[in-house]
């Protein structure tokens, strides 16, 4: 990683100019040094504080190159050594769905976040924190398990497994492909639970005499209990609407008008605007509350 | 990884309110915080999609159907006091069923949905500051008027229904229905918070059927939901200048003129019921004097 942060700062003619000028006397349109602010954490339960760095201007860069100097650099902005920050991140290109973090105070995925676009909004610095809806494991990094068990709260799944050979798949009409394509592109990144105001924290502590599973059984509960998130809401009405997934359909829907379910809602329809994706998550929604309508209906009389 | 998770340290700051932590920027402290199992869900949580939905559907009717019946009546003020006090007797022929009528089908349902709308905003975390989409706004909107609206109708009820009697209110006469109206309404601060609180409670109504039609899938496609859209606002601004209409018009009456025309209306009544003959309007039980004048 090292290697690519000099490589970066030698090839590029802005790269030396911007290691040459530190002293910021501004003659010239772009920036010489990017500064920003991360909001640190050492362990889960620990303090949260801020740390700023100054790190050379270089065109192109995005929120993953900046991090990369940061750790390069491992040194604060008034000179002091520190940790290097920690952050996720694995495909660079908006689809594992790892980076996401808040930028600027919005969530977003850090490899599709242009810093010369983010100097144009937010002035000389760049503000990083931590997803807030999720447990800080450390610095940017947080635990999105909960995103995960949402999915198999709702079985987003096709149920095909089994020993012997079910023949071919029954046919899908391209009309229902183009419905259901856009809600497949899902990238797990969480965006949509943390700009939801219905979706809050939870965050379980292991205890220090608690066993691993006894942990993780503690941390299904309390994630039960809460809201699934509009993904989730959108993978079950994907997976609703494919011919060998409708087998289980009664099931998904069970799961969504349990505690935590599509009722948990508000319609305040912010998951759809930060979707990277562009995923119509609020048709899911609403087509996810018809179907518990339809079905709650069916329930009470089919008894 | 699971390691990480023994609680080292202090522990982290509990409870629901937004911690600042830099010139606008909020960290959202409203999390839950686990350190115990939990016990079996309770039967609230259990039924929490059921509640929901009734609280949802209690928002429509009878809530919201009263509210409109309830507007619409007022501003019959506008045809002048004799039509709104002839709503007002068709109200009140119901005799002794008005009671058990007033609380199965508007108090109780109101306080259910008011109960539950408070529990809702409770465990919300509204973030305008950070998204401030227009949806967003909405939400936030929604649930600031859904406050105000119960504020305004406990007010509202303490002044003029006979509930509030006890409490120095109860100041409507259903027999002097626009003049003992338009006393207590005259003062402009309390005009003021009329309209405020009813524009309060006619956005509450009417952003709430747009989300009430997402929630029980009336409207799903993004292009629906625009076209549902229209409908909100047109309940909204017919509603909004339903409620203006009534005010303005309790404003601008004649006091002592609609006093008379509601005497003549009362004996009418009374002599219908028992043959009596017309009576001195200031001794009756009931009767609000008006600025010192008797009638
Ligand atoms: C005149 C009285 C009221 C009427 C007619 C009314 C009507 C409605 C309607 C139709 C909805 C939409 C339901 C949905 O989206 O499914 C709603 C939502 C809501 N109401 Fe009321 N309401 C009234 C009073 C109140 C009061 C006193 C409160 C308590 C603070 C309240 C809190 C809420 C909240 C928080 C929501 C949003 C729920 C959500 O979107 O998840 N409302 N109301
Ligand atoms: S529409 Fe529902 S899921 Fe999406 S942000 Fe709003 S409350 Fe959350
Ligand atoms: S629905 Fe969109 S915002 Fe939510 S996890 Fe999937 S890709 Fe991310
Ligand atoms: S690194 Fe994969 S989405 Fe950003």
């Amino acid at each position: 990683m090292i290697k690519a942060v000099e490589s970066a700062e030698h090839s590029g003619g802005a790269g030396q100019q911007a290691v040459a000028d530190h002293g910021g006397n501004g003659h010239a349109a772009a920036p010489r040094v990017v500064r920003v602010r991360i909001l640190r954490q050492d362990a889960p339960g620990e303090e949260s504080y801020w740390e700023r760095f100054e790190i050379p201007y270089v065109e192109n860069m995005n929120v993953i190159s900046i991090l990369q100097q940061v750790a390069a650099r491992a040194k604060s902005r008034d000179g002091r050594r520190v940790a290097p920050v920690a952050w996720d991140c694995n495909c660079l290109e908006e689809v594992c769905g790892s980076c996401t973090m808040l930028i600027n105070g919005r969530t977003r995925m850090a490899c599709s976040a242009l810093v010369d676009k983010l100097l144009e909004e937010s002035g000389d610095e760049i503000e990083l924190r931590p997803m807030s809806k999720f447990p800080v494991v450390r610095d940017l990094v947080v635990d999105r398990s909960r995103l995960f068990r949402a999915l198999e709260r709702v079985k987003a799944w096709v149920p095909v497994d089994g020993s012997y050979d079910h023949g071919p798949g029954p046919r899908i009409s391209p009309e229902s492909q183009e419905d259901a394509y856009p809600l497949a592109t899902c990238i797990s990144c969480g965006c949509c639970m943390e700009a939801c105001p219905q979706f809050t924290k939870i965050e379980v502590v292991r205890r220090e005499d608690e066993s691993a599973e006894a942990f993780e059984a503690r941390k299904k509960t309390a994630f039960d209990a809460g809201f699934v998130g509009a993904h989730a809401i959108s993978q079950a009405m994907l997976f609703n609407g494919h011919p060998t997934g409708k087998m289980i359909a009664d099931e998904r829907l069970e799961a969504l008008t349990s505690q935590g379910g599509i009722q948990m809602c508000g319609n305040a329809q912010n998951c759809v605007a930060v979707c990277p994706k562009s995923i119509p998550l609020t048709r899911s929604i609403a087509r996810a509350g018809r179907a518990a309508t339809v079905w709650a209906i069916r329930k009470i009389f089919d008894r | 990884m699971t390691n990480l998770y023994f609680g080292v340290g202090r522990q982290p700051r509990r409870g629901g309110c937004p911690v600042r932590i830099g010139p606008g920027v909020e960290l959202s402290a409203a999390r839950q915080f686990v350190t115990a199992n939990d016990p079996s869900p309770s039967f609230l949580a259990r039924h929490q999609f059921l509640i929901y939905r009734l609280f949802s559907l209690a928002g429509l009717i009878p809530v919201g159907a009263f509210l409109v019946v309830h507007l619409l009546t007022n501003a019959s003020v506008l045809a002048g006091p004799g039509t709104f006090q002839s709503r007002v007797d068709m109200i009140h022929s119901l005799g002794p069923l008005l009671v058990p009528i007033e609380w199965a089908f508007i108090f109780l349902p109101m306080l259910f949905h008011a109960v539950v709308g408070f529990v809702i905003i409770a465990n919300g975390l509204p973030n305008v500051g950070s998204y401030a989409y227009v949806g967003n706004v909405r939400y936030t909107l929604q649930r600031a008027t859904g406050m105000i609206a119960f504020v305004f109708i406990i007010w509202h009820i303490t002044q003029l229904h006979w509930l509030g009697t006890p409490f120095g209110g109860g100041k409507f006469d259903p027999h002097h229905a626009t003049s003992s109206a338009a006393v207590v309404l005259r003062p402009l601060l309390i005009s003021i918070l009329y309209a405020v609180g009813v524009l309060s409670t006619v956005f509450h109504f009417s952003n709430g059927l747009w989300t009430l039609g997402i929630t029980w899938g009336l409207w799903t496609s993004p292009a629906a939901m625009r076209r549902a859209n229209w409908i909100s606002i047109a309940v909204g601004v017919l509603l909004g200048g339903a409620g203006l209409g009534a005010l303005g018009g309790m404003r601008s009456v004649d006091i002592e003129q609609a006093r008379a025309i509601e005497n003549r209306m009362d004996d009418v009544k009374r002599m219908l019921e028992g043959g009596q003959s017309p009576v001195d309007h200031q001794s009756r039980p009931g009767a609000v004097p008006i600025s010192g004048t008797t009638y």
